[in-house]
C-alpha cells in the first residue's frame, strides 16, 4: 500500500481535517510528521496514495488550510 | 569489486535501509543516491556503524564510498540495558493538559513505537490507559503491529472490569496487579507516560 501525508500549519488544522475525511469515508490516521519531512506542525493527516486527489478535493471544499502533500 | 546498490529514486528510508542490510554482508560498499537527505541519512548511519564515508559527486547522482574501519574494540550503539524495557501507560494519553492534545500524543507515541529501534519488551496498560486496547480504539492497528513484532501487551484486569471493558479486549492479554508488579521490579528500564 503506498501511502502520502498531508502536513498543516497548525494541529488545529490536522485535526479538522481527520474529521472531515473520515466523514468523507477515507481511511486515514493522523501521525507524527515524518522526520525527512519538514512542517510547522508535528502532526500529518496520513492516507492512502491513490486517494490523493478525491482527499484533497474534499479539503479544499472544506475550507481546510493544508501546508503540502508528501509521498512517504 | 565493492558492492554496488542503487537506491536513486528511492524515498526516505529506503535508501537507509538498502545500505544498512549491505553492510551486514560487505566490508566494503557504493551507494548510489540523488538526493542530499539520502546522501546525509546513508553516511550518518554509516559512520555510527564504523564505516568510514567517503562522498563523490557525479552530476545529478551521489556516489557513497563506504568502508568498514579496522576498530581495537568495538563500541556498542547505544548502552544496553540491563534488563527488559517496559512502557507503563497509565492514561488514555500523555501527559496533562487539554485531552484532545493528550489524544493525539498518545496516538502519536504509539504509531512511532513501530517505527523506530529498539522495540520495548512490554507495554503495559493501567487506569484509563486500558481503554487503549479495546475494540474501537484508534491505536488497535499500531498495537497489533507491535505484539506481531514479539512486544508483550499487559492490561489491568481491574481496571477493565471497573470500566465494563473486559469482554471488549481487542489485542493483548488480561492481566494481574501480580505479573505487572514483577515486570516493573524485573525491568532494566521503565518509561513511564
Amino acid at each position: 500500500m503506498e501511502y502520502g501525508v498531508v502536513v498543516f500549519y497548525s494541529t488545529s488544522w490536522a485535526l479538522k481535517a481527520e474529521k472531515v475525511a473520515k466523514e468523507g469515508g477515507f481511511e486515514v490516521k493522523l501521525i507524527p510528521t515524518p522526520r525527512q519531512i519538514s512542517s510547522d506542525c508535528g502532526t500529518a493527516l496520513r492516507f492512502r496514495w491513490e486517494d490523493r486527489e478525491a482527499l484533497l478535493a474534499l479539503l479544499e471544499s472544506k475550507g481546510v488550510r493544508i501546508e503540502g502533500v508528501h509521498k512517504i | 569489486m565493492p558492492k554496488v546498490i542503487d537506491a536513486r529514486g528511492l524515498s526516505c528510508p529506503q535508501p537507509v535501509v538498502l545500505a544498512r542490510k549491505a553492510m551486514a554482508e560487505a566490508d566494503e560498499l557504493t551507494v548510489i543516491v540523488d538526493n542530499s537527505t539520502a546522501r546525509d541519512n546513508v553516511s550518518r548511519m554509516a559512520q555510527k556503524e564504523g564505516f568510514k564515508v567517503e562522498v563523490e559527486e557525479r552530476g545529478e547522482d551521489i556516489y557513497l564510498h563506504l568502508r568498514r574501519e579496522e576498530k581495537a574494540e568495538t563500541l556498542p550503539l547505544r548502552s544496553a540495558p540491563s534488563g527488559p524495557t517496559v512502557v507503563f501507560i497509565p492514561a488514555y494519553g500523555v501527559g496533562r493538559g487539554p485531552e484532545e492534545l493528550q489524544e493525539i500524543l498518545i496516538r502519536g507515541f504509539l504509531h512511532t513505537l513501530n517505527e523506530v529501534e529498539p522495540l520495548p519488551d512490554t507495554l503495559i496498560f493501567i487506569n484509563t490507559g486500558v481503554k487503549l486496547t479495546v475494540e474501537g480504539s484508534p491505536v488497535l492497528e499500531d498495537l497489533k503491529a507491535l505484539e506481531e513484532k514479539g512486544v508483550e501487551i499487559l492490561i489491568c484486569g481491574t481496571c477493565l472490569n471497573y470500566f465494563g471493558l473486559t469482554d471488549k479486549v481487542a489485542v493483548g492479554s488480561v492481566s494481574n496487579m501480580y505479573s505487572i508488579a514483577e515486570k516493573l521490579l524485573g525491568a532494566g528500564k521503565i518509561i513511564s507516560l
